[in-house]
């Protein structure tokens, strides 16, 4: 038992030593990144595969009562109230984290700001301060974040009721997230996400995932309304086929 | 994945319910329960967001032709995956696998493409509904 430990805690200091960090010591993890909705099982010329991902139903807390009802709206029809990204509006945070898409982390000693390519969305996250008193419900929400040894710990407050991700229901606007960043090893990063939604769940509830840096990544360019077609399933209205053939 | 590895690891894909697309959710446009594969000259590619879009000049037992256009993955999510512009030649023959538009037109997903020479490439949603994910 002992032995086991001892070896535990080796893994975790080479861990600790190898990772990058900024001239202060903390962890660094500046780059563009494979977030969460990516397989990771890198092949040549340093692809990936992206993934639409959504969060595990098993992990999620029991609903309060009547809740259920507010989370899983049924689909009337009307894009807006179906998934709000078929009209290019934002996904919103958390949603844009589990987007299928390259996300970059810029870093400095007191701000982490994360750019992410789907929708060109971004966050800046001011490290070792307060949420501001008064915040309007948005769609990215009031970030902040601290650090908890080598893990960074964001915190998020100020989002707007909206969807959770591409195919879970509808949070509340008293939804509350607590990220947690730490290092695997020097390209692999855990992620993982407590959604604390009072309005919805009995309890918070987590789920982990994993980033995976790539250093021969740039971030895309990415406009929804470039070529957005079929809303609510009508393809033929905007049907671009006829002006321009 | 490379553009080659890519190819032929399309068959389980097939029969898969598809939960989302990489833009928004996949079954608010196109029919599930319509699957389509046709075969056809490739007549134009709009590698342009949030999704592709690929024309193929379907002709019909009389000569009659058709042009249908297939919505696919976004250019990042194919970028990333080692398949680019360049992975499509207009003049090619191609068939092409999906599910109809739901508003009845010549208008569909397109989920895995078939090249002549029997290749075939995920162009589409790789993913199967998780049960875990829907209610």
């Amino acid at each position: 038992m002992r032995f086991a430990v001892a070896i535990a805690a080796v893994a975790s200091c080479a861990v600790a030593q190898k990772i990058p960090r900024l001239p202060d010591g903390k962890p660094n993890f500046s780059g563009v990144w494979a977030g969460p909705a990516f397989t990771h099982v890198v092949g040549a010329n340093d692809t990936d595969t992206p993934r639409v991902t959504n969060f595990d139903r098993s992990k999620m807390a029991t609903f309060l009562p009547g809740a259920e009802a507010r989370f899983y709206q049924p689909p009337t029809g009307n894009p807006r109230h179906d998934d709000p990204t078929e009209l290019c509006l934002p996904d919103g945070h958390p949603r844009e984290a589990l987007a299928p898409y390259a996300q970059q982390i810029v870093q400095t000693s007191d701000t982490v700001v994360f750019l992410y390519e789907y929708m060109h969305f971004f966050r800046v996250i001011p490290i070792g301060k307060p949420h501001p008193q008064d915040v309007d419900p948005t769609f990215m929400g009031s970030a902040v974040a601290v650090w908890d040894g080598d893990t960074l710990v964001i915190d998020t407050v100020g989002l707007r009721e909206w969807t959770l991700s591409a195919s879970n229901g509808w949070h509340s606007d008293a939804l509350h997230t607590i990220e947690r960043l730490r290092h695997l090893d020097s390209t692999t990063v855990s992620y993982a996400i407590t959604i604390d939604d009072p309005k919805i769940f009995t309890k918070p509830w987590s789920q982990e995932f994993q980033m995976k840096l790539h250093p021969t990544w740039t971030l895309l360019e990415q406009v929804c309304e470039e070529n957005n077609r079929c809303e609510g399933g009508k393809c033929t209205a905007s049907d671009p086929q006829g002006a321009t053939k | 994945m490379t553009f080659s590895s890519a190819l032929g690891r399309c068959g389980a894909f097939l029969a898969a319910s598809i939960a989302a697309f990489g833009h928004h959710a996949y079954t608010a446009e196109f029919d599930t329960t319509k699957p389509v594969k046709l075969t056809g000259v490739l007549a134009k590619v709009e590698w342009s967001n949030p999704h592709i879009w690929i024309y193929l000049d379907v002709k019909d037992d009389k000569g009659n032709v058709t042009n249908w256009g297939f919505s696919a993955s976004p250019p990042g999510m194919l970028i990333r995956r080692g398949i680019t512009k360049n992975s499509l030649k207009l003049g090619e023959t191609l068939t092409v696998t999906g599910h109809r538009a739901k508003d009845g037109s010549n208008n569909a997903s397109g989920n895995v493409v078939t090249f002549a020479d029997g290749r075939d490439a995920l162009i589409g949603q790789d993913q199967a509904l998780n049960p875990t994910e829907a209610k």
